[in-house]
This record gives structure tokens, sequence and C-alpha cells, in this order.
């Protein structure tokens, strides 16, 4: 065994990159913005149908008739199929009851419109309020078990009642945070491309090539996953949405059995609102202690989360905060609305909102400052590190010093400013799965592949970079294969693991390349491997920069050879737990109750960054999903007509370029752990806190329910005037 | 999203056009006029009306124009895009608060392709209306569904039996600058103020405005009122980068010897139309405005403001909104220059 084997994998030191760590610009950056870049959405094929699903305009129904006839009689309509049965029920606004494919996209919505369907209308509850109602029907039937479903409770109440009441002060409080949507900019879709025979390709907006095949194979009745080629070359958001083949991809499937032509079926916009998942909700009722000296003693809290159908997602409070006596209590409350899926940082960003907000508001009663009150009851050191780091940036020392107590600016001396800060924690780690497999031909040609997928995170760009800076070559020389199932495995992105799981299989994959390379050039240049190093485009002997071969040249020696290196997963390489910060200055219109965000600074650990610029992207895009949440996006359930009345990117707000601030994202470089750790969700965690935490700052009014709306600070202060 | 089908007329002039229009479509239902389409194509994609014919007005000539003549003032052609009324320089030099309101109005996209015409003309934005599955009061229901239900953006002023608001920001503007419209029909010309043009639901739940099934809006003239160079449109949007008017006020005032000789006060976003309140003008003209005065003629404007359970906050906010009109164009001794005040 040579002693190159033995020598275990790392990252090596961080002076010594060229170009991991550094400011790198995204690979596929031209595709994208000319538009040459293809998505499923601008896949056409040949005799491609175009499938569209008619969905439930009521949020519980059933159907007692549904003829589709006329539709399967329009010519052009290639294949019907019907959704709906009685055991299903129609159980939320979107639930698919029969769907179409037809060689255009207007003929297939025509056919929709032919359908004829007769619903039933039954009961239904779209609002936590109706859904607790002593008297709600029952989203589902448990023999009068009602809406409310525990999910279980810790520690023991009468004791934590008994210290509670010992405290110096308590704060109490009922939080809540609203339904909200991904708004992927591609939507939910996949063209199947199956016509009869063993084989079928899929295109898929999707954030697992491999989690697509086994799905699709089922679907259409084949033989293995292998009879199934998955692609996706480019994907235009998921933000934990899409995973396998979904809804579009399983109705599409079907109709592509019926038809046994390629079916493009993507949701609308509207379908995409109402069938394609959300964020859950949350309604919390919460009490904290303390003693006079600031500590944290106490915390008793009910939690209840709002994911429609399904079980919602709320981490555990108190969430990262050092309390050490406890009495909490979960439960999720169904209502008769499209479940929530997994969003970026599930159940974080909840906890961070709803912690952060009274934490916030102790200091205040306290008269602590809020962020010394946060380091008083957070343990981890990384976080005082993180604060400190935001405070400088942001000016921190600015701030009102009491809430509210700061002089009026702006065109009308109308306006207050104000800063809040919050915290938030994730693991990012990975796992064994990805098999990544790194070529050098002899013509100088060297690729590494992998069946990931890049859902914006810039997994592409951090692949070439690690190849490229293993043989010391730039990234225009080496060539990245990714989003093929026909490649080796790899993991969903989802929770943040594709990067830990990945490129600790990719440094393998490719150091190994680099030693198989190094023993066949070895004896070109008289010694031994392990005396070689790649550099600036070279080969060369260590210590003896003038006894080297350029790339091209030592490739030759491959002749009818190649290698092929195979790397796998190394814990080593990787690691877990992730620590951020926000910081956020808004102006307040104490007059119109608007909110502007001028300001915003993140400060993220993530172990070795792979590529700077992309984790600083990854930043901006949190902060400005987090104002979007913090102060405009909101399902809107109508209780009386069950339906949601807002699905539509008119009527659901997005932050727009009027609505985006400086935004400053500080890369944690205190953070000297040599491992790769994924950070794209933790981004968003603190976000929503830290401006609520400064509309107090600014106002001195508590908003405590997302999102902070013009009539809510009208109101707010409206009561605050009176008291 | 495709539509249903329709025939598409092309008419060579506005006498065709109108005789392509269905005189006994009471509710505009199955005849409809096509300008920018802004309005009409999305009703259209959503299955909110399905008509049988469209009539379109581009392919009449001499019907997009701005003229301006200080005698007799400014002449805008129905048909004239947004985003030139908001470039034209005349418009903001004489008429600032149109330049602003069709400054504000949707996207760039919108406003290159959006008429005057079709602005003052579009229907309702209420979510409830918009909903293809729903049938609310404006569609022929029995019950406005805003009334008891998701109502936040819904009026609290003029509403009943419907509540929606007009959601144009010219007509806002226009009726401040107090503009006259030119009206096309079967049995000619006729020209109405613009306060004549819009009808609350009590009068009509069905249709915003006066305009027979077989009429069109050809021309919006606006006369060079002294009062009219001093103007401005204040917007209040929730998303400031595009949206819809939460509230809004247009002023148009004439400044003399630092009192209030004239004034003109128009609201926006609050209302089924435009809402003009001539007893907060009258507590305003012939004085200085100050900060009691503002208040005084604020308090005035919402005076019989009826809120609905989610749209309280619109009376004070619209409150600070008339209030901020008339100090930003009293503050200073000339004009202010044109400027979108949302987005200061």
């Amino acid at each position: 065994m040579s002693q190159a084997e033995t020598k275990k994998t790392t990252w090596g030191p961080r002076e010594e990159h060229t170009l991991i760590n550094h400011h790198l610009r995204r690979l596929d950056a031209p595709e994208k913005v000319t538009g040459r870049a293809k998505y499923t959405h601008d896949v056409h094929l040949p005799g491609m149908l175009y499938g569209r699903v008619l969905t439930s305009p009521h949020a519980s129904a059933k159907v007692t008739n549904l003829d589709t006839s006329a539709a399967e009689a329009m010519p052009g309509v290639k294949a019907v199929v019907k959704l709906y049965s009685d055991e299903k029920g129609l159980k939320y606004e979107g639930d698919p009851v029969a769907a179409v494919a037809a060689t255009s996209p207007e003929l297939a919505d025509d056919a929709l419109r032919a359908i004829k369907v007769t619903y039933e209308k039954l009961p239904h509850v779209v609002t936590p309020k109706d859904a607790l109602r002593k008297d709600a029907p029952e989203v589902y039937k448990g023999g009068g078990k009602g809406n409310l479903r525990q999910s279980g409770s810790r520690g023991d109440l009468d004791e934590i009642k008994g210290i509670m009441a010992k405290c110096d002060v308590r704060v109490e409080g009922e939080y809540s945070t609203p339904i909200m949507h991904h708004v992927c900019l591609e939507t939910h879709g996949v063209v199947v491309d199956y016509r009869g025979g063993d084989t079928a390709t899929v295109w898929a907006s999707t954030q697992g090539t491999h989690s697509v095949p086994e799905d699709a194979q089922k679907a259409l009745g084949l033989k293995n996953r292998n009879a199934v080629t998955v692609l996706v070359d480019y994907m235009g958001g998921g933000f934990g949405s899409k995973f396998g083949l979904m809804l579009p991809g399983e109705i599409a499937c079907k109709l592509s059995l019926i038809a046994k032509a390629p079916i493009k079926m993507m949701f609308t916009r509207h379908d995409e609102f109402v069938a394609a998942g959300n964020r859950s909700g949350c309604s919390v009722k919460l009490k904290l202690g303390a003693n006079k000296d600031g500590k944290l003693v106490a915390m008793q809290s009910e939690v209840v989360r709002l994911g429609g159908l399904e079980q919602g997602a709320f981490a555990g409070l108190p969430y990262v905060y050092n309390v050490e006596n406890v009495y909490s209590t979960a439960a999720a409350l169904h209502t008769h609305q499209d479940g929530s899926v997994a969003m970026r940082a599930p159940g974080h960003v909840q906890a961070s909102f709803v912690m952060e907000a009274a934490v916030d508001e102790m200091a205040a009663k306290l008269n602590i400052d809020p962020l010394e009150f946060r380091k008083m009851n957070l343990k981890d050191t990384a976080y005082h590190r993180q604060l400190d780091k935001g405070a400088e940036v942001i000016g921190w020392n600015r701030r009102p010093k009491k809430a509210g107590e700061t002089p009026l600016v702006g065109a009308f001396k109308s306006c207050k400013r104000g800063m809040g800060c919050a915290v938030g924690t994730w693991g990012g780690g990975g796992y064994a799965s990805c098999v990544v497999d790194t070529f050098i031909h002899s013509d100088g040609s060297i690729a590494t592949q992998v069946g990931t997928q890049d859902l914006g995170t810039g997994t592409r760009t951090y692949i070439a970079a690690i190849l490229a800076e293993e043989f010391g070559l730039p990234m225009s020389a080496v060539e990245v294969r990714i989003g093929s199932s026909k490649y080796g495995m790899s993991v969903p992105s989802g929770g943040s693991t594709t990067t830990a799981s990945l490129a600790p299989a990719v440094k393998e994959s490719t150091t190994l390349a680099k030693r198989l390379f190094f023993e066949k050039v070895a004896p070109m240049l008289g010694v031994k491997p392990e005396n070689l190093t790649a550099k600036g485009g070279k080969i060369f002997v260590q210590g003896q920069p003038d006894k080297s071969l350029t790339w091209k040249q030592a490739c030759k020696v491959l002749g009818r050879d190649n290698i092929a290196a195979q790397g796998k997963w190394n814990a080593e390489l990787q690691g877990d737990g992730l620590h951020g910060v926000h910081f956020a200055e808004v102006e307040v219109d104490t007059e119109t109750g608007a909110v502007q965000v001028i300001k915003m600074v993140g400060v993220q650990d993530c172990g070795l960054p792979l590529n700077r610029t992309a984790v600083e992207s990854q930043m901006n895009g949190a902060m400005i999903q987090a104002i979007g949440y913090a102060l405009l996006e909101t399902n809107i359930p109508d209780p009386v007509t069950g339906n949601m009345v807002n699905a539509n990117m008119d009527d659901y707000k997005v932050p727009q370029a009027f609505e985006i601030p400086e935004m400053i994202p500080v890369i944690d470089d205190g953070d000297t752990r040599n491992v790769v750790i994924g950070m794209a969700e933790p981004a968003i965690i603190p976000g929503a806190g830290a401006i609520a935490n400064a509309v107090f700052n600014a106002t001195g009014v508590r908003i405590k329910s997302l999102p902070i709306t013009p009539d809510k600070i009208l109101r707010g202060l409206e009561r605050l005037k009176r008291s | 999203m495709s539509m249903k089908s329709f025939e598409l007329r092309n008419p060579k002039s506005l006498g065709e056009a109108i005789s392509l229009l269905d005189s006994n479509d009471k509710f505009h239902e199955r005849t409809k006029i096509l300008a920018g389409g802004q309005d009409l194509l999305t009703e259209m994609k959503e299955h909110i009306i399905e008509p049988e014919v469209v009539v379109n007005l581009k392919s009449i000539p001499g019907l997009n124009y701005i003229k301006f003549d200080p005698k007799t003032g400014l002449k805008i052609g129905a048909l004239t895009h947004l985003a030139d009324i908001a470039a034209d320089k005349n418009v903001r030099q004489f008429f600032p608060a149109l330049a602003i309101a069709a400054e504000s109005v949707g996207s760039a996209q919108i406003r290159n392709m959006g008429t005057i015409g079709g602005n003052l003309c579009q229907r309702p934005r209420c979510w409830y209306y918009r909903n293809e599955h729903l049938v609310c009061l404006k569609k022929g229901g029995k019950n406005c569904l805003a009334a008891s239900g998701e109502n936040k953006y819904n009026a609290i002023l003029g509403g009943g039996p419907s509540f929606i608001v007009h959601p144009s920001d010219t007509a806002t503007a226009l009726s401040a600058l107090g503009a006259t419209l030119t009206i096309s029909g079967a049995k000619g010309t006729r020209t109405v103020p613009i306060s004549k043009f819009f009808v609350l639901p009590r009068d009509n739940p069905r249709n915003e405005n006066i305009l027979l099934p077989n009429e069109v809006v050809t021309e919006i003239s606006i006369p060079n009122a002294p009062r009219n160079a001093r103007s401005v449109y204040f917007k209040f949007r929730e998303q400031v980068s595009m949206d819809w008017a939460m509230s809004a006020v247009a002023v148009a005032l004439e400044l003399s010897g630092g009192k209030v000789t004239d004034c003109r006060i128009v609201l926006g976003g609050v209302a089924p139309t435009p809402w003009h309140v001539p007893d907060a003008e009258a507590l305003l003209k012939g004085k200085a405005p100050t900060a009691e005065v503002l208040q005084q003629v604020a308090e005035k404007a919402l005076e019989g403001a009826i809120p609905l359970n989610q749209n309280g906050y619109k009376v004070g906010l619209t409150k600070a909104l008339v209030r901020r009109a008339v100090r930003y164009l009293t503050e200073t001794a000339t004009p202010p220059p044109y400027r979108d005040v949302n987005r200061m």
C-alpha cells in the first residue's frame, strides 16, 4: 500500500485554497441570464401533449356527478382521467377531480371546462377559530376527537407554575404565523416521455433527481427504477416543496399511459397556490419567567401547528435558549386546506419568531439591552461572537435605547427608526448516499459526474471548484455533469443536507482520481507519485518546479486508458450544527403604518465555505424571503366560502425591488471547523424575528402575528396611545 | 389560461364600433370594448366574463393623443397609453396629480399597454368578484361577499349593497383636476363631468359608471385651472413596488398669500367611486393650512366613514394622507417637482 493510500482525505489548510472559500461566479450564470438554460417548463418534444388538472373549487365537498364525455369527444383531446373517488372525497380547495391531455394548452383548458361536475358542498373549516369550535365539522373523522390532535407534552405543569410564580418578571403572549407559500419561480411540474414500451424519460422540476425514478417507474408500471431516466438540467426553485414525482407527475403518468405520447404537466400559478403545499402556520401561547439579574428561569408554552390536512412543523421551545424549567405542549389543528410541506427551515422560522419576540419583550421589561440579554441566556459562544459582529456591522449603538423614544424622521416627520436582532440554529449535516465519478482522458478532458441537482444553491459550481482546485486547473478546464438519474446516486436537496452529503464524496472522488493519475504520470518524471503536485495548469515535482509537465502533456500518458475514480461520503469532511443571527433596521411610518426595512445584516457560520459568493447569495435570498414572511405574505382563507381569496400573484404579495433594503451578508469566519455544512435554510430563520423586534424598538408596538401589515401597526399604535 | 372563443371585430370608425356593441346588453357582458386589454383580457382569461364579441378600438385611428393649449386646457384621447401620459412634459408641469397617478399604475409593462380610457373603465379588484367560482353581487349574486367576509381592502365610504373600491388611480386624480369625459354613443356625443361619470352601487350595483352598453369614452379633457398645476396624488400601497391603492388622495389647490384660495380634494381606494369631499374643501378654503386646520379638514373628509370589520385602519390612514397631500402642496412657494410621494 502506498503512502498516499493511507493518507486521510482532508480539505487542507484554509490559506492554501485557490478556488474553494473564494468568490466564484456561478458557472451557469450566462445560461440563466440569457435564457439558454432549459428548465422543465421549456421542454418541447415532438408530439407532446399538454396536461391540465381540474381541481376542487370547494374546501369540502363530494362529487355527485362527474361527466367527462364532452371533453373526451373534443378533437385534439387525447386523454382524460378521473381522479375523484367517493372514498377520497374532496378535502381542500385544490383537491384534484380530473385531468386532461390535449394537443395545445388552450385546448387542454377548454377540455377542463367541458367536464361537467356536480358538487355537493359539505361543511368546512379553514380558520383555526372555526376548526376549534365545538360543533366544527371534523376534517378527519375520528369519532368526535375534533380537529385538534395533541402530539405530546413535556415537563410538569404544576411544578413549572410554581417556579413561574416565584420569578421576578414574567411576560406572556399569544403569537401566530400565517400559512406561507413557496412561490417558486418555476411552478411544479414534469414532462413525461412515455410512448409505450419498456422505458421512459422524465424531465422534472425537482429537488431530488434520484427521488423521481422509483415513483415514475411505479406510476408507469415499468420494471424497475432503471427503466426511467430523470433529467433535471435546471430547476426553478423548490424551497422544500419539490420531492418525488408529486401530484403533477402522478397525473402526467396516468395521462401518458392512455395517450402513449409525451405529456407536459406544469401547474398553473393558481394550482401552485392551492395544491402544491405550503409552510404551516402556528398559534402559540407562551409565558416566560426571569430573574431580575437577567436569567431566564421558566417557560410555559402551548403550540398549535396549522398544517391544513397535514401535521405542520414547529421546532421545540425554548428554541435556542437556555431555560431550565419548561412545560410545553404541542398539537396539530386540522383544517380543510392543502397540507403543509417542508419549506426552508421547517418549524424553525416559526419557533424563532415566537421565542425571539418573547425574549425581546422580556429584555425590554427588565430594561436590559436585548443583545446583552440574549448573550446572558445563550450558552453557545458562537452566538455571542455573531451577535457582536452583527451589532458592529449594523451599528447597534444607533438604536433607540428605549422602545419608541426616538426622533421623528422622514419627509413628513412621521417615521420612527429602530433595530432588532434574533437568532437561529440548524443541523446542516450530511449522510452516506452520494456516488461521485471523476474521469480523465488522454486528451486532457476531465469531468466529475453525479446525479445531484442544482436548485439554485450553486451545486454545479462548487463541484467544479473542488475538481479544478484538486488538479490546479482553471474552472473553465473542467466539466461537471449533474441532473441525470443515470449518474451516480445523490441525496435529495432537503434539510440543507446536499453540501455535507455531496461535497465529501466529490472530494473523495477527485482525491482518488489525482492519486491514480499521479501513479501514471510519476514514472515519466522519474519520481514517486507522492512527490507530485498539480498547480497552475502543470504537474510538477515538489521542490523542483522546473521538473514539470503541462496538464495536456501529462494526460497523454493515459493513451487508450483513462482514469475513472469513484468517491463516496466521508463523514470526516463534513459537520453539523449551525448558528446564525439577523439584525434589521426598520423605519415605521406612524401615520400610515408602513414598515420599510432599511438595512439588514445576516451573520451565518457554515464551516468551510465552498463558494463565498454562493453563500452570500443564499443569505441575501433568505433575507428577502424573510422580509416577505415578516411584512407581506399570507394565505388568506375566507371562513364563509372556504376559498383562499388571494391565490394569485396580485393579491399574494411578495417582496419586489422597493421592498428590498441594503443587505449585508457576513460569513462567520470565526467558525474554523474545517468541514462543510449546508447553510441555505438557516440563513432565513431569524429574519422575521429581527424585523418584528426592530418594529417594537422603533415604535413600542409589539406585533405578535405575522405578517406585520400597516393595519396591524396602526391598530397597535392606537392601543399604545390609549394605554 | 385560455379564453372562451369570441369574435374579434376591428372597426375602422367610432360609428362602426358603436354599431357593433349590443345596446341591450345591460350588464356589458356580451359585447366588450378592447382598448389596452390590461383588465379585459385578464378577466377573460380568468373567465370572470366570457363575451361573444370583442370590439377592438385600436383599429380606429385618432384616439391616441395628448394636446395642450393654455387656453383650452388638456385633451387626452382615450386610447393614450398611461406611460405616455406619465412622461408628458405638459401633464407633468400643469397637471402633476395625473402624471403621478398614471405612473403609479401597475408595472411598466402594464403602463405601456394600458390606456387612460381603460383605466377609468376597469372593473373592481375585489377578490370575491375576481374568483370565477363565486357569484357575488357584482356578478348578479344576492350578496356582497366582502360585506361579512375578508374585507381589509374594501370600502369605508359609499358602500352598500356592494363594498368594492374603485381601482382606478387616474380616476381619483382626474376628479381632483375637474376633468370632463367625452362619450360617444348611438345618439351622438355627450360630455359629462367626471363627478357624474361614476355611480355608487346603491344606484347601480352591477356597473361602476354611467356608460350605456353601446357607449365609448373617447376623450378626457382637463381645464387649465391654476389649482391644477399645484396638484398631487398620494397613493398608499401595502406592497410599495406594485400594488393597488390601499387608500389614496388627490388634491389640487391654489395658494395665495399663504392661504388656500381654491382647492379640490378627492379620496381613492376607500369608496366604490372617487370620493369627492366638498365639505372638507370648504374648511380649507380661505385659510392658512395650519396643523389645526389640516386636522379639521382630514376629520371632515372622513366624516361618515363606516368601516367594515377589517378595514377600520383606512380611516386614520386616509386622514394622514389628506394632511400630507395638503402639506406637500403648501409648504413650498413654487409647485413641488413631480415625484411619486409613496416612494420617498
